[in-house]
């Protein structure tokens, strides 16, 4: 789960990394009064979890209570669906840095990366200019020593009394990351004021979902998601994915299903929604036929080939999910695994059509979306 | 012997008594595998399936023999597990857990490393040679997926993988030893990892790889035929090529970050080195044919 800036913020401020002044409003009528008590000029910043919000006109500068007060009712009324504006003190920077700590699987270490060139998205510099990035693995068991948060700061050329500020913000960042069970920490940018000081622009905290036992302070919100249907599969524990093609899938396995999303493109159709029922979700045919019932799609395409998520068992739940909810649309079925003849038997009994091969499945239902007769 | 395990091998299932272990335990020894010792801290003396039960595994370890330990232990006390399993010098050890939280992943893939040790999962089906002996949970009963054969399969994947292998099969061939690295960010051991042991592995002519969109594996699988230490015909199957930027796939594993992770980048690397890329379960079969023609 990603945190929004505002209480990504909260975390870093509560660890010691010094954060912009700021408030958050949630009506554009407040922003007059916030943009006042933080002090004038300040910065409108739209709390949405996509990355570029700079460049989709998602942040604004201010510099009247009017402005605020015009720029907040633009903000609040964009489509992305701004809930949440931070109002913040604009800081006189004078250049800006890369920090972030996250994972790397292959020499599973923690990763420290950084760059005296901030502002730009990480990819980028990555891209264009590999030798900026400053790069410090650390062992998660022996945690984060004191001398490679150093070197971090000396290997970005920070000189005097900001060495000493960055070794302190990596601590922190540090801190965070292990406490929250973060996949990744990152300050982009992080100002470096024209009086010396350092503090984080921008604030990004994303904490792993399977520490959800361990991790309770934060939990998912319908803001975290672009769909009603996307939240509550999520809140389900049920892996779903909105878009807006013809064909809704419920699958099972997380990498069949995959591969049946790219034989449906393959074939010239489109996807309505990815569902992947699979695992410890497998007797819950009908809520996960529901959740795909909730979208407007031309067909359900069910394929499965499970050994514990039993064939018999999701025959069994499709037929009751169709019985039960009365689908207004058809529904294209192949599902093999375990007890797989067993389910052909029920399918067939309950007057299905039962499909036993994947790309015979695939061109069925593309064929129906298209307005074949089903 | 076929890689990581046979009928020879002896097997420890830490978490023997649960719903899972039990019943997973049944088909284990059903298909051949050589179960020795069980473990869950307080069933001592009890018996699963006739195989003793003891508190813990350095007791296990000083009353049966063992090679290997299975673990059939919930996500959040599978570090825990596993570093008793290491503890006790064993060096080869399979989790199937979903769901365990990526700095714990990062922790036992360090100690595997610093042990020397294989640790394959989690959130993977487990590994299993085809009339020979597995563990974990694979439909080794269905005759048209696992057969024995000669094709070493490696998957991130477990419905995915019983299609592929399905296909493999349907060409004429069958399996010599399937690896299950699992669908995780950080799993325990790594494509590349596993490929010196297919490469000197007599019973093997050529591998499978099934992966997806996300983390680098592919490419070191790439980097590994490239460099010549793997020289046996390879043949992947990628799911993921359509998919969008940004979004999770299902797996934990499965997202295109930070310009990382894309099929497109992966088969490229792939194709340059020399292995060959089906574009559907299918084709894997018919690649493997016109190999072995």
């Amino acid at each position: 789960m990603k945190l929004f800036e505002y209480q990504a913020k909260d975390v870093f401020s509560g660890h010691g990394i010094p954060v912009p002044k700021s408030q958050q409003v949630t009506r554009p009528e407040e922003a007059a009064a916030a943009a006042e008590t933080i002090g004038l000029p300040c910065v409108l910043k739209s709390q949405l979890l996509q990355g570029g919000r700079g460049k989709a006109g998602l942040i604004k500068i201010v510099r009247s209570e009017d402005e605020a007060s015009a720029a907040a009712a633009e903000l609040f009324a964009r489509p992305e669906g701004v809930k949440v504006l931070m109002v913040e003190e604009a800081i006189d920077i004078d250049r800006e840095i890369y920090l972030s700590i996250t994972i790397d699987p292959l020499t599973a270490r923690g990763l420290i990366i950084a760059s005296a060139e901030g502002g730009v998205e990480i990819e980028t510099l990555a891209k264009d200019k590999p030798e900026a990035l400053i790069r410090e693995h650390f062992d998660l068991t022996r945690g984060l020593e004191a001398f490679r948060a150093r070197s971090v700061a000396y290997d970005m050329g920070l000189t005097g009394d900001a060495v000493r500020q960055m070794v302190k913000i990596i601590g922190a960042l540090y801190q965070i990351f292990t406490e929250y069970d973060a996949e990744l920490v990152e300050i982009n940018p992080l100002f470096h004021t024209k009086d010396g000081t350092l503090i984080a622009g921008d604030a990004k905290l994303s904490i792993d979902d399977n520490s959800a036992f361990r991790q309770h302070e934060y939990k998912i919100t319908r803001e975290h998601f672009s769909s009603d249907a996307e939240y509550e599969a999520a809140v389900d524990g049920i892996p779903y994915l909105q878009f807006d093609g013809d064909i809704g899938l419920m699958c099972a396995g997380a990498g069949l299903t995959t591969t049946v999303y790219d034989l449906i493109n393959y074939e010239g159709g489109t996807i309505a929604n990815y569902l992947e029922f699979g695992g410890p979700n497998y007797r819950r045919a009908i809520r996960a036929m529901e959740l795909c019932l909730k979208n407007p799609s031309k067909v359900i395409l069910v394929v499965t080939f499970g050994t514990i998520a039993r064939a018999d068992v999701m025959a069994e739940g499709i037929v009751e999910a169709i019985g039960k909810l009365k689908p207004d649309r058809p529904i294209v079925t192949c599902i093999r695994g375990t007890n797989e003849d067993r389910a052909v038997e029920i399918l067939e009994a309950a007057g299905l059509t039962p499909i036993f091969d994947t790309e015979e499945a695939v061109r069925e239902a593309v064929r129906i979306s298209k307005g074949g007769a089903a | 012997m076929s890689i990581f395990i046979d009928q020879s091998t002896r097997v420890l299932i830490q978490g023997v008594t649960g719903k899972e272990g039990s019943y997973w335990t049944k088909h284990m020894k059903e298909m051949g595998t050589r179960i020795t010792a069980g473990v869950t801290p307080g069933k001592e003396g009890q018996t699963v399936e006739g195989i003793p039960v003891y508190h813990s595994v350095k007791r296990a370890a000083a009353n049966r023999e063992i090679d290997t330990s299975m673990l059939f232990v919930p996500p959040r006390f599978t570090r825990d597990a596993v570093f008793e399993a290491l503890d006790a010098g064993i060096k080869k050890i399979v989790t199937v857990a979903d769901g365990i939280p990526v700095h714990d992943a990062v922790q036992i893939r360090r100690a595997a490393l610093s042990e020397n040790a294989l640790v394959v999962g989690g959130n993977t089906s487990g590994v299993i040679s085809p009339g020979k002996a597995m563990m974990g949970f694979f439909p080794y009963w269905i005759k048209r997926v696992y057969t024995p054969g000669r094709i070493g399969i490696m998957t991130r994947s477990g419905s995915l993988t019983n299609e592929v292998t399905a296909m493999v099969v349907a060409a004429g061939f069958g399996v010599s030893t399937l690896i299950g690295v699992g669908g995780d960010p950080v799993p325990g051991v790594r494509f590349a990892e596993m490929l010196p042991f297919y490469q000197d592995d007599p019973e093997t002519d050529a591998v499978v790889i099934i992966g997806e969109l996300g983390g680098t594996m592919e490419e070191e699988v790439a980097a590994a035929i490239a460099a010549g230490t793997f020289t046996k015909p390879l043949v992947a199957f990628l799911g993921g090529r359509t998919a969008p930027e940004g979004k999770k796939m299902g797996h934990a594993g499965a997202i295109v970050s930070g310009g990382t992770g894309s099929v497109k980048d992966k088969i490229a690397a792939l194709e340059k080195a020399g292995a060959l890329v089906a574009e559907r379960p299918r084709l894997v079969g018919t690649i493997l044919k016109e190999i072995f023609s």
